[in-house]
């Protein structure tokens, strides 16, 4: 009986490591691609938001006013030592779990634009913030993240009143503004306090350029 | 997040069986007896926590620092499996008033979709420990409604005229729809 | 060869997973709100089922019968993971949108059932019919399922819209209940083939009596 259970034992653990060591292999060939991805998106979108950056500049600690939207990453974009606007990744809870937006201010204190980062929403509902050939306005073909281009941050947001919200996706909607709203005010109030304390020397400090991985210096377009 | 919202949202509005498809199987094979579908809800519950409490420590603590994220579903698996064997010869030695009630479902929950939904989900959807077992908890209450709402309804569909090419499976499925669409309605419950 | 290929018919109409059997049915009619996403589906599950069968059948003669369950789910769950690790890393939009559902193909009805009931005891060659009728048969519902749903819900088939632009979507089918709803018709339609079908061999076989 004792012979038995070791002869189980051992073709368990034969056939645990053999399994373990195949998989091991692919998920060292895959594992580049895989974080690849994560920057490829991000770099995409970047490139959709500021043609012309081509400086990042990281901002550490973005403060958010709202506990249950955090700032995952937050960029001044800048194109060489012209700044350009900001870039904020938030995100924050959505219907059907957390959503990841790319929020992009620019200096006239205005949205720039928004990209879907990740959604995890009804499909054909909440996930038509993310699809592309949903429209919000079918006439000018705006998407549901397209109509916050050049809204003013100090213009109200309310979802179905100023803000145009997805057909019967009212809770994606209202959450998707409201991390979208706070990653644009946490963006005019770091441009504040930069403004009232400006830094002791613009050229030299500017050196600090932490590019993101992977993004090519390019003067817009790909 | 809010634990209230995690628990409407995991065990009403986005239903496991009748909005998410999972779990289908037991689903279909367990309720034609109400008494049945109690009984697997509930061992589906105890299951759910207990591998909630054991997989989410395994992967933040040891996967996780060790870089072996990759073997997560083969680890959790394993655990799901292993856990549902402890828990039936523990049961069937100590509590066999128990065993006898629930040992039948047991064998059955190791493949049950929901189970292993719950584990694989804690992960992705970055809940801490307190929300992952909120979140199994409300997933197998969602997933108990939803069996004995059916069976239910099973009951009294065997006495109905139903059209013939419609009986058999087919009608459980239109039924399932059904109970689906009123669920929709309690997506109102969450502002 | 005539047997291997009855083998692998079973799977497609007469044993189809989906509608005959009732397994397997967890992640099918969840994804099948996009035809892409069926069939991205759909090749999962076979790839797993395939070298899951191939595997267990070569090594049936090796596993002892009381541990099988453990080494099955070492098997089932290794290629899993891989297909999880692969479509992150090629395929991250269709991997994202199938969420979950990649990962429980590791607890997928079919695939344990098939190994348990088919692979671990009929040789390699039957194995391979066996996933391949199997998978394609599960492939071919999720399709049509999915077709029906995304052209009627959504207008389009694979992100090509279809429909003429004056076209209503109809939500109900995108939503799950449509889901259910589709796929009792479904059902309904395969039951009615078999029935056709099983009526057209007996005739057959009336046919041939007589004529002997």
């Amino acid at each position: 009986m004792k012979k038995d259970m070791t002869k189980f034992g051992i073709t368990l653990a034969l056939f645990a490591s053999v399994a373990c060591a195949c998989l091991a292999v692919v998920y060292a060939f895959t594992k580049e691609n895989i974080e690849m991805q994560a920057e490829k998106q991000f770099n995409a979108s970047m490139q959709e938001l500021f043609p012309q950056a081509n400086a990042f500049d990281k901002i550490q600690d973005l403060a958010s006013s709202d506990p249950n939207i955090k700032f995952e990453t937050a960029y001044e974009v800048k194109n060489g030592t012209i700044p350009l606007g900001f870039a904020i990744r938030a995100a924050g809870p959505s219907y059907g779990g957390t959503a990841t937006l790319l929020v992009a201010v620019d200096l006239h204190r205005s949205i720039a634009g928004v990209e879907v980062m990740e959604l995890k929403d009804t499909p054909g509902l909440g996930m038509n913030a993310s699809n592309p050939s949903y429209y919000v306005d079918k006439a000018k073909k705006t998407t549901f993240v397209g109509q916050f281009a050049g809204k003013f941050l100090t213009d109200p947001f309310e979802v179905k009143k100023d803000v145009v919200a997805i057909t019967a996706a009212t809770i994606t909607s209202r959450s998707l503004t409201k991390i979208i709203k706070a990653a644009g005010d946490a963006a005019i109030a770091y441009m504040d306090q930069k403004m009232a304390a400006p830094p002791v020397d613009s050229n030299a400090s500017q050196q600090q350029n932490s590019q993101p991985q992977g993004m090519q210096p390019k003067a817009g377009g790909k | 997040m809010d634990l209230i919202k995690i628990f409407i949202l995991a065990s009403l509005v986005n239903n496991i069986v009748v909005m998410r498809f999972l779990a289908l199987c037991s689903y279909v094979g367990m309720t034609s007896d109400v008494g049945q579908s109690i009984g697997m809800g509930f061992a589906v519950t105890f299951v759910g926590v207990l591998a909630t409490a054991a997989t989410w420590p395994i992967y933040h603590y040891i996967l996780v620092p060790l870089g072996l994220t990759f073997l997560e579903i083969l680890i959790f698996i394993l655990v799901i499996a292993s856990l549902v064997q402890l828990v039936e010869f523990y049961l069937k030695k100590n509590v066999p008033g128990l065993y006898s009630a629930m040992g039948i479902y047991l064998p059955l929950i190791t493949t049950n979709c929901a189970i292993s939904a719950i584990t694989f989900e804690n992960i992705s959807f970055k809940y801490n420990f307190i929300e992952s077992i909120v979140y199994a908890v409300a997933v197998s209450i969602g997933y108990l409604l939803a069996m004995v709402l059916l069976a239910g309804i099973r009951e009294r569909t065997k006495t109905s005229p139903v059209p013939k090419f419609l009986q058999g499976t087919p009608i459980l499925f239109m039924e399932t729809a059904l109970i689906g669409v009123a669920f929709m309605g309690l997506s109102g419950l969450i502002k | 060869m005539k047997k291997l290929y009855k083998v692998f018919r079973q799977g497609l109409i007469f044993e189809n997973p989906l509608l005959m059997l009732m397994i397997g049915l967890c992640s099918a009619i969840a994804v099948t709100t996009s035809v892409s996403n069926g069939i991205g589906m759909g090749l999962a599950m076979t790839f797993v089922l395939f070298f899951s069968e191939v595997i267990v059948s070569l090594f049936r003669k090796l596993i002892p019968s009381i541990i099988r369950m453990p080494i099955f789910l070492i098997v089932i769950g290794a290629f899993t993971t891989m297909v999880d690790l692969i479509m992150k890393a090629y395929f991250p939009d269709l991997s994202k949108s199938m969420g979950v559902f990649i990962p429980l193909i590791v607890v997928n009805c079919i695939i344990m059932g098939r190994v348990e009931a088919f692979a671990s005891k009929q040789s390699l060659g039957s194995a391979i019919a066996d996933s391949l009728g199997m998978g394609l048969g599960y492939t071919w519902v999720l399709i049509g399922i999915a077709a029906l749903r995304e052209l009627l819900g959504n207008g389009t088939l694979a992100g090509i819209q279809v429909m003429p632009a004056s076209y209503q979507p109809i939500l109900f089918f995108i939503l799950p209940p449509g889901g259910f709803f589709v796929f009792s018709f479904f059902i309904s339609f395969n039951i009615w083939l078999k029935r056709k079908m099983e009526k057209a061999e007996r005739k057959k076989l009336e046919a041939r009596e007589e004529a002997a």
